[in-house]
């Protein structure tokens, strides 16, 4: 048995207080205890921003790589121990700003990883510059007449761009959220989570009452997982809807191989379990004599 | 016997895999054989060629000028008509007209109707390279059935209908060769049973990092780095390893940085520019403390530089990349068995000392292919230093594991995730001994002192440079790195007959360096001159610089191409005439310019 307390640390979270990604680790500690992970089988990665100091806070393994190369590092884990679960948790500007690169191919991949994502349409550690995903005419350090490049939307990216599993929380939800923590998770393929954060010291636009009054959930309208271009329709809705309604849920969800499932010499046993020496290379020579 | 063809054709005419069916084909007949190949950056309509050197002597390098040049097209006269040896033959097809081209009284020349006897056979225009080969093997006497039996095999897979097109193409030019009496007028006849391996020094790498236990492999296609990834996929079941293209060169060094996290040994391998592109996970491995080997393959910089060519430019790179200071080691292997053995060495260390460990390369050494022994593999021991086995002590609650417990040797124990109560956390950021985040003055400097305290015992895994040649009483020293080495020791035979004793010192151990080896392999040296392919003799700064040693002539080659054996003895002749004075520096410059890349330009 593994109790939610098991994945405590002794450090004090380095957040200000109000701070959303404190409901994101406690929401994220309560998924892993509810699917009976040990903390010693789960890897959580980050890249860096206030957002990736998570894997601190959390009593597992973890890996705070580089600005934006959390993904990556989280991909080379899982082709290595495939038998681990591997969460990728950052920012907006990590993930959709400086990593979108690996963004866009780790979707095509479709590994078995989980991906978190703490949107608070800021960059915060570096004090309030604009993010991707600032909201059009927000004033940042950097947009002092207001942002106007088009927001990058994200879930219409993930569903397009071939996740397998894409849905949206909200940190002022903790019990939602950490429900779609757990199918995310408990998904086979590459899962995403775009969590909208409040950044309660540089964004006082997007703050919990911004969501609290906008945000519904999909699953109150019916809304078909399976369907995506429905999916489509409701991540534009942010947009359509000048950020007037904003859903919340499981956007879309399909089964799909994974990218491990194509990999034969990992099928008995992970890399990491198999012998490192002793491979004799003498089956090559034929190939050069 | 010293026998040098030349292969030369249009790009996409498959003069690459003739070159390497010749160099079979000889190495089968128990000769020592170098192929190497020269090509521009164009995919189609530059020149390519592939220059094929057999001795029944040992032979280390390529040499500059060629005996036999078979010309699939015109470009091939026009370019190598310059360095062709005294008294050499051109077998050209007949639809190049050679009377537009400066002809040589001394070189003799031979017209193949290469279309017509492919294309009376069945076979395709793809085929002419197929016929020369046979024409070329013709025109030294070499027995055909060698020929035929590695085109059964090489086209096995294709179907008899190909293999039996492919045996009369090349009958067809053996015979129009024999039976118009062309004859060069030498006879090479197979000298041995003595059965060769024959190998690229990318190969060399590849295989060295499988036995050494490389288990992921990660890159972005890049010449002349590419060959490495090639090899690596196409082996990959038959290995049990992951190797994949990854988008970019950033993600395939932050993949292999998590695969190594996870205790999968890892390679990256790229050359200058992607390695730019890795520079910032390179720290991102020291700081983590994650065991990463880059194998980086030079060619010439800055930027795009020349794709295809070679440098040994990217040395101050590899010492200097990233921010902050820490330790790492630096291997430059100087021919194709150094490159297998160090790339298998290169996993120990990364492993044992937790470092970034970077092989360096160049597009000579890893394109060229060189018949050699099979590797000893029996020589190749897998070390992992302090990894944890089985199951740690239970933590008090809310604690997680010392994963950067200070030590005396700087190495700390690493448990791999999935080890209960290993837990820690890898970072980028300086930390604690749990890896927790920390901005103590007082552990930022402990965890300093830590890192850097593995150079020491790291200094005693690093080999004492080789020496060639003159042990005792040299005139001259020749001193090189990485794959300079192989001119040079083809130079040591050259200066000997000069009259000259010389010795080679050849370093393959870059970094860190052991000024106390140094010191030893240079004594009683003579006169010592510092053979390197860049234009600021950057190992020969690194000597100064960490053994103070200061070397009295730097010979510098840096315009593509890699030093040939005649043009260290012809600039080391000229020095002895010169009473050893004069300009330190030494500038090596091709005579004749190439410019294959736009042949148009001469008009060709
Ligand atoms: C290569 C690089 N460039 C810039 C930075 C500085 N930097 C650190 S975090 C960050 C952005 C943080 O924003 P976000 O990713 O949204 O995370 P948040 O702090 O909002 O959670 C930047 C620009 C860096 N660490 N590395
Ligand atoms: S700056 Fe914003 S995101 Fe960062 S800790 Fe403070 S509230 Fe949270
Ligand atoms: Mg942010």
């Amino acid at each position: 048995m593994v109790a939610i307390t098991d994945y405590n640390v002794a450090e004090k979270s380095q957040w200000c207080p109000g701070c959303g990604n404190f409901a994101i680790v406690g929401a994220l500690k309560g998924a892993l205890a509810d699917l009976q992970i040990p903390q010693h089988q789960a890897v959580i990665v980050s890249g860096i921003g206030c957002s990736s100091k998570l894997p601190h806070y959390v009593n597992t393994y973890g890996f705070e790589s580089l600005h934006g190369r959390g993904l990556p590092a989280a991909s080379g884990i899982k082709l290595a121990n495939n038998r681990l679960t591997v969460i990728d948790v950052g920012g907006d500007g990590d993930g959709y700003g400086i990593g979108s690169g690996h963004f866009l191919h780790i979707m095509r991949r479709n590994y078995d990883l989980t991906y978190i994502v703490h949107d608070n349409q800021i960059y915060g550690l570096t004090t309030g510059q604009a993010s991707p995903t600032s909201q059009l005419g927000m004033k940042t350090k950097t947009t002092p007449y207001g942002v106007v490049e088009t927001p990058f939307n994200p879930l219409s990216t993930a569903i397009n761009g071939g996740a397998t599993f894409v849905a949206r929380a909200f940190a002022g939800d903790m019990a939602h959220m950490k429900e779609m923590f757990k199918q995310a998770i408990a998904h086979r393929g590459f899962a995403l989570v775009d969590v909208f954060q409040p950044c309660v010291t540089f964004n006082k636009l997007n703050t919990y009452d911004f969501f609290t009054k906008r945000v519904y959930k999909l699953e109150t309208e019916g809304h078909d997982t399976t369907d995506r271009m429905k999916a489509i329709e409701k991540a534009y809705e942010q947009v359509k809807t000048n950020y007037e309604r904003l859903p919340i849920g499981v956007f879309f969800k399909e089964e799909r191989a994974t990218y491990e499932d194509t990999l034969p010499q990992i099928k008995e046993k992970a890399l990491v379990d198999q012998p490192l020496s002793g491979l004799d290379i003498s089956a090559v020579y034929p190939d050069m004599e | 016997m010293d026998f040098v063809f030349k292969i030369a054709g249009q790009a996409g005419a498959g003069v690459m895999i003739t070159g390497r069916m010749m160099v079979k084909c000889f190495t089968r007949g128990g000769y020592n054989v170098i192929g190497y190949p020269e090509y521009p950056s164009l995919v189609r309509g530059g020149h390519n060629t592939v220059q094929v050197r057999i001795s029944d002597k040992q032979i280390h390098s390529p040499r500059h000028d060629c005996d036999l040049v078979i010309a699939l097209n015109k470009d091939a006269i026009f370019y190598h008509m310059e360095s062709m040896a005294e008294g050499g033959m051109i077998i050209y097809d007949q639809l190049i007209d050679p009377s537009r081209f400066k002809l040589r009284p001394d070189v003799r020349m031979h017209a193949l109707p290469l279309s017509k006897l492919t294309l009376d056979v069945g076979g395709t225009e793809q085929m002419k390279n197929t016929a020369a080969l046979g024409a070329a093997l013709a025109a030294v006497d070499y027995p055909f059935g060698m020929l035929e039996t590695l085109i059964r095999e090489e086209l096995a897979r294709k179907g008899e209908e190909i293999i039996k097109v492919n045996i009369s193409a090349a009958k067809a030019g053996y015979d129009f060769v024999k039976s118009g009496g062309i004859s060069f007028g030498k006879q090479i006849k197979p000298a041995s049973d003595v059965r060769k391996t024959i190998v690229t020094g990318n190969e060399a790498i590849a295989l060295g990092a499988v036995r050494g236990g490389m288990k992921f492999y990660a890159a972005y296609p890049m010449t002349p780095a590419s060959s490495i990834l090639h090899y690596l996929i196409e082996k990959e079941r038959q290995f049990s390893i992951i190797a994949k293209q990854t988008e970019d060169e950033i993600a395939a060094m932050n993949y292999a940085i998590g695969a190594s996290f996870a205790g999968a040994r890892s390679m990256v391998g790229t050359s200058g520019g992607g390695f730019a592109l890795m520079t910032e996970a390179l720290g991102l491995a020291a700081m983590s403390e994650t065991p990463i080997v880059v194998a980086l393959v030079q060619r010439n910089g800055p930027s795009t530089g020349l794709p295809t060519w070679t440098e040994q430019g990217d040395l101050r790179m590899a010492l200097h990349a990233s921010q902050g200071d820490f330790p790492r080691v630096i291997l430059a292997p100087g021919d194709v068995q150094e490159a297998f053995f160090l790339s298998a060495k290169a996993h120990n260390l990364a492993e044992k000392y937790q470092i970034p460990v970077l092989i360096l390369s160049d597009k000579f050494l890893s394109e060229t292919v060189f018949s050699t022994e099979r590797f000893d593999q029996s020589r190749v021991k897998i070390e992992r230093g302090k990894l944890v086995k089985g199951p740690l002590p239970a933590l008090a609650p809310m604690t997680r594991w010392k994963r950067y417990a200070i030590t005396d040797d700087g190495v700390s124990e690493r448990a791999l995730p999935g080890t209960p109560n290993g837990m820690h956390v890898g970072t980028s950021y300086e930390h604690d001994e749990t890896g927790f985040s920390s901005e103590s003055f007082i552990m930022r400097a402990k965890q300093v002192d830590k890192r850097a305290a593995k150079m020491k015992k790291l200094l005693k895994e690093m080999e004492a440079p080789d020496v060639f040649g003159a042990t005792e009483g040299a005139e001259v020293t020749l001193v090189t790195w990485g794959s300079m080495k192989l001119p040079a020791l083809d130079a040591l035979a050259l200066l000997e007959t000069k009259g000259i004793r010389t010795r080679l010192v050849s370093f393959t151990h870059i970094y860190p360096l052991n000024p106390r080896a140094v010191k030893k392999a240079l004594r009683n040296s003579g006169i010592t001159v510092m053979v390197e392919n860049n234009p600021t003799a950057q190992f020969a700064g690194l000597l100064k610089e960490y053994a103070n040693v200061k070397l009295d002539f730097h010979m510098l080659k840096y315009d593509g191409r890699q030093f040939f054996a005649e043009q260290i003895t012809e600039e080391v002749v000229k020095l002895k005439e010169a009473g050893f004075k004069g300009q330190q520096r030494i500038e090596v410059i091709e005579k004749e310019d190439m410019e294959y890349y736009n042949p148009q330009r001469h008009g060709l």
